[in-house]
């Protein structure tokens, strides 16, 4: 048992140092962290806003006040790019939740049974990646009404094909062991195994793909906001270009769409970098 | 070749099949009934009536299902609440501009992004390889609204090199017409093309690493084959095979990218069209919009599949 430890730990430390190795992954990793930082001191490093602002501070360009300039209302741009990462992290991790609680059982069942339930699940899975889904989104959050947490449940509902899928060929993969078959003899039940062997042993992989649907997941919230089906109560990056767009003052007044855009593409970089630093790490056949 | 159309059509089918079911479950969960929303307030009782019938609206949820899905294989996509006209007439008009505009981004991606993916597989680990996957990242990353407004402020605005958004100048005609749909067309195309540049790269590069370890790229070297065929002739060949898999699915994607661009630049497409019919809550037009650019998601797959089969000679034999 005690081998078997310290096996297990010297496979971590190396997928850690190999991790470290990889350039990318690293920044990522250290944007991932800039990101939570920002979201938890969110109330130190900035006000929230509400309201309207004053006249005379109506599109103001950045300045010693406003760092990042003010919008068409006359609200502190800098305050609303600062607690729209909240909820970036907010819809982020609703998103994950509901996409892991459903791609993860699909991904499971299909590739430790294989056959027809596979098959299914899988054809399931095929189906979602094939459909335009931003689309199918817009009509959902149309009909459901665009408050931030139905809106996160919609991404949800449509981002676990990917997490099945990679959840699947992991799953697979595990099932062929020979202590899942040395487990299947000693007559443990069909569910303790999947949920227990099979998952904790295909869990790198998928918790690489989890980070990758978050970066996902901020692009379609922003999407949706822009188009106009945002939470009108909340300031997320996509809400705040939506401003921006309906004002006319896109171009205009740069500031405006420039800082959350480059917030957007901070947070998603960061995520995707993240995400495929890991892969390296665990995929031998990626490492030199 | 001929069977694996047969199981295509099969799997077309049953997501289309899926795809106007589940526009016809979300659209059932709105609050109220449609008649809310279609019909005047100051209408009597009676006549709400009546329209609840001539829509089949007094059935039953199930009756409603069958009623809607054999209106939509005869064609049907119902009448706009905004335009008053049949949904499929609009999108008729559409359509065109959005498939011309995500066919050459495919296009136009493929070619580059295939080229640039083998050569980061085979200088993996390089600085080349560090820098292609690092500007894909970024790539993908950027906000296509914001990417777009950047574009029109450059080309259009500093360097008023291309016309500032829109798609056609009306009033031209013959070739002038033609030239002009170019002009209005290479914004929105490089602006897809940037977004999804890297998809091809990366997903390339990750099959063509795969390869690469392959036994029989090991075999084509020992034999002394040059390097130059090595790669592209045994390994890209093979590599491309996942890529235009992938391909077909990207189409999918490139849906909402199209919608995105085509609302920044005011584009005459279904894209923009949606944008214009979430702010007047046109349902139908929504429903239509996503079971027509699902259609065409579903046939390009298809296509994407039957060029798999073609490229792929272990399918080929069966």
């Amino acid at each position: 048992m005690n081998k078997f430890r310290s096996y297990q730990q010297g496979k971590w430390l190396r997928i850690g140092k190999s991790f470290f190795e990889h350039r990318l992954g690293v920044i990522g990793l250290i944007g991932v962290i800039v990101v939570f930082l920002v979201a938890i001191f969110a109330p130190y490093i900035a006000e929230s806003v509400s309201g309207y602002g004053e006249v005379k501070d109506i599109l103001n360009s950045p300045s010693l006040e406003h760092i990042f300039g003010t919008d068409a209302l006359g609200l502190d741009l800098f305050s609303q790019v600062i607690w729209g990462t909240r909820i970036s992290l907010q819809v982020g991790f609703l998103v994950v939740l509901i996409a892991a609680l459903i791609g993860i059982p699909i991904g499971l069942f299909s590739g430790y049974y294989g056959g027809w339930v596979s098959t299914l699940g899988m054809g399931l899975t095929n189906v979602f990646l094939t459909l335009p889904l931003l689309p199918l989104m817009i009509i959902a959050a149309a009909v459901l009404g665009s408050n931030i947490n139905n809106i996160a449940l919609i991404i949800g509902l449509f981002s676990w094909p990917q997490i099945a899928r990679i959840t699947r060929s992991a799953a697979a993969e595990v099932t062929g062991m020979q202590y899942i078959e040395a487990a299947k003899s000693l007559g443990i039940r069909a569910n303790r195994i999947i949920f227990h062997h099979v998952l904790v042993n295909a869990s790198a992989p998928i918790l690489v793909n989890l980070t990758i649907v978050v970066a996902t997941a901020i692009i379609s919230e922003s999407a949706l906001s822009f188009l106009g089906l945002g939470d009108p109560l909340t300031w997320s990056w996509g809400k705040i270009l939506h401003n921006a767009h309906r004002s006319g003052a896109f171009i205009s007044s740069w500031w405006f769409s420039l800082f959350p855009s480059l917030a957007i593409t901070f947070f998603v970089v960061s995520f995707n970098f993240l995400g495929m630093g890991m892969r390296e790490a665990l995929n031998p056949r990626l490492r030199e | 070749m001929f069977k694996v159309l047969q199981k295509q059509l099969i799997k077309g089918f049953i997501t289309f099949f899926i795809a106007v079911s589940i526009t016809f479950l979300i659209l059932r969960l709105m609050p109220g009934d449609p008649t809310t929303m279609l019909i005047d307030p100051r209408m009597t009782e009676a006549a709400r009536q009546r329209l609840l019938v001539d829509f089949g609206l007094d059935k039953s949820l199930i009756a409603q299902y069958f009623l809607y899905l054999k209106q939509l294989f005869c064609g049907n996509l119902g009448v706009s609440f905004v335009f008053r006209t049949p949904v499929s007439e609009i999108l008729r008009e559409r359509l065109p501009w959005t498939l011309a505009l995500m066919g050459i981004t495919q296009i136009i991606t493929m070619s580059i992004g295939i080229p640039l993916g083998v050569m980061a597989a085979y200088k993996r680990g390089k600085l080349v390889d560090q820098i292609i996957n690092a500007l894909s990242i970024l790539g993908m990353s950027i906000f296509i609204p914001w990417l777009g407004i950047m574009l029109l402020f450059l080309f259009g605005y500093i360097l008023p090199i291309f016309p500032i958004g829109g798609g056609y100048t009306p009033g031209l005609s013959g070739w002038e017409y033609f030239l002009d749909v170019g002009m209005h067309f290479i914004l929105p195309v490089l602006t897809l093309t940037i977004i999804y540049l890297a998809n091809y790269i990366l997903f390339t590069r990750a099959s063509m690493v795969d390869v690469l370890n392959e036994d029989y790229i090991r075999t084509a070297r020992s034999k002394g084959m040059e390097e130059k065929r090595v790669i592209w002739n045994h390994g890209a060949r093979n590599a491309m095979i996942s890529t235009v898999t992938m391909a077909g699915m990207l189409f999918g994607r490139m849906v909402g990218g199209a919608v995105l661009t085509e609302t920044v630049y005011a584009y005459p497409g279904v894209g923009r069209m949606i944008y214009d019919a979430v702010g007047q809550q046109d349902f139908p037009l929504l429903q239509g919009s996503f079971i027509v650019l699902a259609l065409s998601v579903i046939v390009m797959n298809i296509v994407a599949d039957l060029i798999c089969a073609y490229l792929n000679p272990r399918m080929k034999m069966e």
